[in-house]
């Protein structure tokens, strides 16, 4: 059995036309749409170069990689998540700072708990989902509550209140906005970007005082079968071009343009 | 005496699958005994908070899958039941499903915007995200299995025997106690046993339908997956190991108990 799938793999591996190199990029959840987007463009631009996108929360295409997982791009929604890699061995660094993002509050377009303001998050009876505590987002949203708790108007606890109300940890930012497009969940906080993807929320405003900013960085992985052409699409991303469509998506630059 | 060539095939096909469905088990647990994780995990509140959630919510749900389950698996062994070939392939069909597709199904009933669950919503009842949640999920993978090994034991049960108890002036009620269940019930106990195990491992309607949340609804099989999706190896290893100590367990217990049936595909 594993000689038969040891002669599948070279066949599975030729398939791809001669002269043609298959990047695999995994991506951080929130860059679903835009890196979809820009992937396709940068298949235009690139003839030669096809990509394969693969999405979940960077924290768990960590782990992938750490396991082996073949890759040639992480797009990360942090720079600690690439950086670790890198520290371990299995990234080409520095880490490339491609893309901004900030936080918002999404309800279900009906409201049903009512939600005009942070402060009603920590409000007994109130459903929020949120992600896993290793995904990028969860310390986001962990500063972002510090920044709200400490403003005029919010009372003590108001964080431990909020995070007596999360009722579930989702695999990453997109499930949790799921989560609330169906109703199911009252609340969750996502990025600005996810909020714009979707048709079935509201946004609940964030005060620009107590927001944070999410800086997201992509490495080539040290494993890839091109290097190269990795290292060309991480640059390419961080570039005019790539800023230019993730900007489209509502995404920030990098910082220092 | 020499054995034929196709013997010869066959006894090393078989003895690769064996290694193919064993060597990842053995892995894992040599990675769980020589990590020194089991004892690790057995104190890590964690693990031991998902191990009681998951030994509570399969309890219940096992009991949720006798109690019901034991009508529909008579009514469709004895009874004359309109539609009986549909009705048995709903029964059996989330057996096939993906329990994705169950978790999903779930949330469209009794999600909270659900056919049932938005009226209950009005009342100030959500299921969503509980642990009811979790039963529920658990009840719909796994109360299949017992009404198959039910209605297959229903159906084994010599009528003579009960008839005989009848003549003797025995009511239905102490008929049904006393002559027939004791009589289907080699068939019953593995098809509670399976019922538990695959109530337990249940993973898929679980996190989709009832989320993720240590304490409430986070069963071991969740802890697996998110100390694996958190990067912490050793954790998800830990944790799988004691999942496969229990079900392994349950399978030794069924053949020590004698109930071979419970292996077998016809009382699945």
């Amino acid at each position: 059995m594993v000689a038969a799938l040891a002669l599948l793999v070279p066949a599975a591996c030729s398939a791809a036309p001669a002269g043609s190199v298959e990047l695999t990029v995994f991506a951080a959840a929130s860059l679903s749409d835009a890196l979809t987007a820009a992937g396709n463009v940068y298949e235009v631009d690139n003839r030669g170069v096809s990509l394969t996108l693969s999405f979940d929360a960077s924290s768990a295409l960590r782990t992938q990689i750490e396991q082996g997982a073949p890759g040639d791009v992480l797009a990360s929604a942090d720079m600690a998540n690439p950086q670790a890699l890198v520290d371990g061995k299995l990234a080409v660094g520095p880490v490339v700072q491609f893309a901004r993002n900030e936080l918002t509050i999404v309800v279900p377009a009906a409201n049903p708990a009512r939600i005009g303001d942070p402060r009603d998050l920590a409000r007994p009876g109130v459903w929020i989902v949120g992600a896993g505590e290793s995904v990028p987002i969860s310390r986001y949203i962990d500063e972002c509550l510090a920044k709200l708790a400490a403003l005029p108007g919010y009372p003590a606890g108001y964080a431990a209140g909020v995070a007596s109300n999360v009722v579930s940890r989702e695999d990453n930012v997109r499930a949790a906005l799921t989560k609330v497009e169906l109703g199911e969940a009252d609340a969750a906080f996502v990025y600005v970007t996810d909020a714009a993807a979707s048709d079935a929320v509201e946004v609940v405003g964030i005060p620009a005082a107590a927001n944070v900013e999410a800086v997201y960085g992509s490495v080539a992985i040290s494993g890839s079968r091109h290097p190269a052409e990795a290292a060309a699409f991480v640059a390419w991303l961080a570039g005019p071009r790539g800023a230019s469509i993730l900007a489209t998506f509502g995404f920030l630059g990098p910082a220092g343009e | 005496m020499k054995r034929s060539p196709i013997g010869l095939l066959a006894g090393a096909g078989g003895g690769l699958l064996v290694l193919f469905l064993g060597l990842p088990i053995l892995a894992l647990l040599a990675r769980a005994v020589t990590g020194g994780l089991l004892p690790e995990a057995a104190g890590a509140s964690a693990v031991l908070e998902a191990l009681g959630l998951s030994l509570v919510t399969t309890l219940a749900s096992l009991a949720l899958a006798v109690a019901l389950g034991t009508p529909l698996a008579y009514a469709l062994a004895r009874r004359r039941v309109r539609g009986r070939a549909l009705l048995e392939a709903l029964v059996d069909l989330p057996i096939v499903l993906p329990p994705a597709v169950a978790g999903l199904a779930l949330l469209l009933v009794l999600g909270r915007r659900g056919w049932i669950g938005g009226p209950l919503e009005a009342l100030g009842i959500s299921i969503p995200f509980t642990t009811v949640a979790v039963v529920l999920a658990q009840t719909f993978v796994a109360a299949p299995f017992f009404v198959r090994a039910a209605r297959t034991g229903f159906a084994g049960v010599d009528r003579h025997l009960e008839d005989a108890a009848r003549v003797d002036g025995a009511s239905e009620a102490s008929v049904f106690w006393h002559v027939t269940l004791p009589l289907a019930a080699p068939a019953l106990a593995p098809g509670l046993v399976m019922t538990w195990a695959r109530a337990l491992g249940e993973f898929g309607a679980t996190i989709m339908f009832a989320g993720n949340f240590a304490g409430r609804t986070q069963t071991l099989p969740l802890v697996v997956y998110g100390e694996f999706q958190a990067g912490a190896l050793d954790a998800a290893v830990a944790a799988a190991a004691i999942l496969v100590l229990a079900a392994l367990g349950v399978l030794i217990a069924v053949r020590g108990f004698g109930w071979r049936r419970a292996l077998d595909v016809r009382s699945i």
